[in-house]
């Protein structure tokens, strides 16, 4: 489970809970709480009683049926003396709305909503929303469907530090390239700029010394520049070529996201969209993608349009049974490389079950960005790995840290790594004879339990 | 108890009404429309006083238009309702006819024996307004002063729409008046430059005629900077007044084939830029924004068409050996930009020239200037849209289930836009057949050797509103041998290209009357 430290915390105040107002208990919301409810007073709003109940028997948190975008209903939950203020309904006004009743009712609170809607995103870069941090699932699960694009081995790709330091959790297939297999990492060909910062065998997690070996199976995490991270892909799984050829199946709003941030990356796109209507809107509103009126499960279609040639298969239809269908269709056509989004959490297993090489979950992406958010803002991000049982912190470094002023080789490993520093908006990937100084932002890897620790001793 | 209850069936029932539209609104309109045009007498009116020509032609028309405009307008008072949609189609095509009638009797009230006739002083007159250049006229410089004004008048007044000028001037139409502005203004979709149709009818009509003016300053400064000396004032506004309508009409017999090259280049670029969408033309030369021009698709492939045109007449005449150097370069610029445009000047009797060039010569007069501007023909951007559906057939072909939308500059055309360039396109070509077909027919009748080329040539020339045809029809010749039917033939061409086709047609169907 994550800990998250207290808002305080930015005002050079002694950790401390924060009251988090939560207006949403659909899937987004179910998952911050899970999130937050250990360290945090959580209290949760929602219309309707049964989406609160499992929430209320399985965390500590209030729970109350009432309309979040009603003044009153915010005013009873409390929000005057919040710290944090979410607002993740699946509608966009609802957000918008109770964001708005909380800016007058509590002036201080940070506040973050959700949103489908790229212009609301638009607006609040430009900061002409009154809120602190606006989400889109859509234009999340658009981003990891991109990243797993981009690096195709890429279970799970973060970034950091503007883009200049990623993180990315690769499966080590058979037949991936011998000068990293089997070798101690010291003499390995390591890209450059990079790390190996865990190798998960059997479950458990293992930060490796230079004396480790990858073995086919593994799942490893590693940093690196973002050029590092694409020799990883081709290291790991050369014989793939770079994507340029991807079908997106549906046409919805998380299928046009993603079509549009791929052919924005020069990627040739083809849409399929069963409804006609849709099909010309997708059409007119992305001229560089192709757009097919068709659905995925006709048989002639794929074959007359060699949609089993193509290089990845992203699914992207509303309904995961459907959507599941399509996927394993195109397996069976020939598409080698599949990327589901997916709705349910159970999904993922059943799309795994079946091959799938990668799912997104949008509500998971969403929470998890606010989630990041929601944490101590000296950790500007945080990726949740495999679960919650890792987790990466990005961080400044304190003066007062005991580290300050060592070598990276003569720190005691404690169930954790510092992969990258940021010095100066400057990524470094250092190596055993770097010293750390104060006010650098490092990045570092974890096991979760010891998230406390190396808060305290950085 | 009665089985049906409720109440009581009225004491009268309507009679059935036969007719759907409100015919005595639409003459209404009408007669408004002319009443106002019979004020534009005026004009020649203070040229004939000038010169101490007769007047009388003139004050007679103004007169009798005037008192048919009133009457009509009287008519109209009574009218139940204001002018609808349906309506509009009616009053545009009889507007256009009327003024066509308007324009021949100054012709008819003169004692010019070259348009003594009815059906001549029609033909000439449906020449002028729909700024076709065709004429019945031989020996042009025999006319009047103010007659050669009004018919040069006529064809300004014409080019940029009867209609957008009265919405233009008059103080309030019983009409929103954007569905009459449409069914006017070529092309098969209108920018609009303000939020309300009279403005940017406003608009229009000031830069048409700020561009008139500058192009009689320039042409004056040719002549009387020795330049040119054949072009005194007088020859001047009559060029400045039929080029920027691309009309075609010449104060001289020879059109301006014995003007200085100085002027053939001034006129072809004027003819060239009358022939840019004047919305386009607005945002460049008013609100300078000459990207506006450059980034326009319909505005490039205008310019690719009258760049291609030139290079291969230019090739063919320098390897005939027809004309050498400069003059082979401008004859072929001027000729070309003038037949695309529907303009009809010329600077040589391109009749005799090789067949390469004569075929380029009806094929340009198919193609037109941009939409927007008071050219004739199908215009640049329709080709352009037709050019794109049959891309995309091509391409679904290959792939049936492809989604793909025409875009115009990026923005999605609409698709019933599309059907209906794809009507305009076949209407257009099935008319100018049968145009061809009845010219052909009656030239067996008649005394008139009308061969194949002419044929086709003049039903293309009077169609497209360009003028000139081959033959005896062509550029130096005139349109007089014809018998009276196929003048009524050509003039009815004429008419309809202007109006571009559908409203006209319409009013031929039965459903646009009835219920």
């Amino acid at each position: 489970m994550h800990t998250f430290r207290d808002a305080g915390a930015r005002k050079g105040y002694p950790p401390a809970r924060m009251r988090i107002v939560i207006v949403g208990a659909g899937q987004v919301g179910s998952t911050i709480v899970e999130a937050l409810h250990g360290d945090h007073d959580l209290t949760v709003i929602d219309v309707v009683r049964e989406r609160l109940e499992p929430l209320a028997y399985r965390y500590d948190v209030g729970t109350i049926e009432a309309n979040g975008a009603s003044r009153r209903a915010l005013r009873d939950a409390g929000v005057g003396d919040a710290d944090l203020f979410i607002a993740c309904t699946s509608r966009d006004e609802v957000n918008l709305v109770a964001c708005s009743f909380a800016r007058v009712e509590a002036p201080h609170a940070t506040s973050v909503i959700r949103t489908s809607n790229v212009e609301y995103i638009d607006l609040w870069r430009e900061g002409r929303l009154d809120v602190d941090f606006a989400v889109s699932s859509e234009l999340e699960t658009a981003h990891a469907v991109s990243r797993s694009i981009g690096i195709p081995a890429a279970r799970q790709t973060d970034v950091f530090a503007g883009g200049q330091v990623q993180i990315v959790e690769f499966d080590v297939p058979e037949g991936a390239d011998p000068a990293v297999i089997d070798l101690p990492l010291r003499e390995a060909k390591l890209p450059e700029d990079s790390r190996v910062f865990g190798i998960i065998r059997d479950d458990t997690l293992t930060l490796p010394r230079g004396s480790e070996t990858i073995r086919p199976g593994d799942r490893i995490v590693v940093i690196g520049s973002p050029t590092a991270a694409r020799a990883w892909g081709s290291l790991l799984s050369p014989e793939e070529a770079a994507v340029k050829d991807v079908v997106v199946f549906g046409g919805g709003q998380v299928g046009t996201a993603i079509a549009r941030l791929l052919a924005a990356q020069d990627i040739g796109v083809r849409l399929i969209e069963p409804d006609r209507d849709r099909a010309r809107a997708v059409a007119e509103e992305l001229p560089e993608c192709r757009v097919y009126n068709a659905t995925g499960v006709d048989v002639d279609f794929l074959e007359r349009e060699l949609i089993g040639r193509a290089q990845a298969a992203v699914f992207a239809i509303k309904d995961d049974a459907e959507n599941h269908y399509a996927a394993t269709l195109a397996r069976v056509y020939g598409v080698r490389f599949t990327i589901a989004v997916v709705h349910d959490t159970i999904s993922t297993k059943v799309y795994e079950q079946s091959g799938v090489d990668v799912t997104v979950n949008p509500r998971g992406v969403t929470a998890e960005e606010i989630v990041r958010f929601a944490h101590d803002p000296r950790t500007q991000q945080v990726a949740m790995l495999e679960g919650d049982r890792y987790e990466v912190l990005d961080m400044i470094t304190k003066p007062t840290s005991e580290y300050v002023g060592l070598k990276f080789r003569d720190m005691p490993i404690r169930g954790a790594m510092i992969g990258a520093i940021v010095r100066d908006g400057k990524a470094i990937f250092p190596r055993s004879d770097d010293v750390l100084q104060a006010g650098d932002r490092v990045i570092v890897f974890t096991e979760t339990k010891r998230v406390p620790d190396v808060e305290r001793v950085l | 108890m009665s089985p049906t209850s409720g109440a009581d069936r009225p004491e009268r029932i309507r009679e059935r009404t036969y007719v759907g539209i409100d015919v005595r609104g639409a003459l209404g309109l009408t007669g408004t429309m002319l009443a106002y045009l019979s004020l534009s007498a005026l004009i020649p009116l203070a040229c004939a006083i000038g010169y101490r020509e007769p007047i009388w032609p003139f004050v007679g028309a103004g007169a009798i238009a005037g008192a048919v405009g009133l009457g009509l307008q009287r008519l109209g008072r009574r009218s139940p309702g204001p002018i609808g949609f349906r309506e509009g189609y009616l009053v545009v095509s009889l507007t256009w006819l009327l003024a066509a009638a308007y324009a021949a009797l100054p012709y008819l009230l003169s004692d010019e024996r070259q348009v003594s006739r009815p059906v001549d002083a029609f033909f000439e007159g449906m020449s002028g307004f729909s700024t076709t250049g065709a004429t019945v006229i031989v020996d042009v410089e025999a006319l009047d002063r103010s007659l050669l004004l009004w018919r040069q008048l006529s064809q300004w007044l014409g080019g940029m729409g009867i209609i957008v000028l009265a919405l233009a001037v008059l103080p309030r139409l019983r009409i929103g008046g954007r569905q009459m502005f449409e069914s006017e203004l070529p092309g098969p979709e209108v920018h609009q430059l303000a939020e309300r149709i009279r403005d940017t009818a406003r608009r229009l009509w000031l830069l048409y005629i700020a561009l008139t003016l500058v192009l009689f300053g320039l042409l004056l400064v040719i002549g009387l900077t020795g330049l040119d000396d054949r072009m005194d004032p007088f020859q001047a506004i009559a060029h400045a007044l039929t080029t920027m309508p691309l009309g075609g009409f010449s104060s001289d017999a020879r059109s301006l084939e014995l003007f200085a090259p100085v002027t053939q280049w001034v006129v072809a670029l004027f003819m060239a830029i009358a022939g840019v969408n004047f919305a386009l033309l607005y945002l460049a030369l008013v609100r300078r924004r000459p990207r506006a021009v450059a980034r326009d698709e319909e505005a490039r492939l205008y310019g690719a068409m009258l760049l291609i045109g030139s290079a291969v007449v230019c090739a063919e005449l320098i390897h005939a050996g027809v004309f050498a150097g400069e003059e082979a370069l401008r004859q072929a610029v001027f000729q070309v930009t003038s037949l695309m445009t529907g303009t009809g000047f010329a600077t040589t009797n391109y009749v005799s020239w090789p067949t390469v060039s004569i075929m380029a010569m009806i094929g340009l007069m198919f193609v037109g200037a941009s939409a927007g501007s008071p050219t004739g023909s199908v215009k640049i951007v329709r080709h352009l849209l037709v050019g794109r559906i049959l891309r995309r057939e091509l391409r679904q072909t290959i792939h049936p289930e492809l989604v793909q939308p025409i875009r115009l500059n990026g923005r999605t055309v609409d698709e019933r836009t599309l059907r209906a360039v794809l009507a305009f396109v076949l209407l257009y070509i099935g008319i100018f057949i049968i145009g061809a077909i009845l010219l052909a027919i009656d030239s067996r009748f008649s005394s008139v050797e009308l061969g194949m080329t002419e044929a086709i040539a003049a039903s293309a020339g009077t169609l497209g509103n360009v003028g000139p045809a081959l033959g005896f029809a062509g550029p130096m010749g005139s349109y007089a041998p014809f018998s009276d039917f196929s003048k009524v033939v050509m003039a009815s061409l004429m008419w309809i290209g202007r109006l571009e086709v559908l409203p006209v047609l319409v009013l031929l169907t039965r459903n646009y009357w009835r219920v």
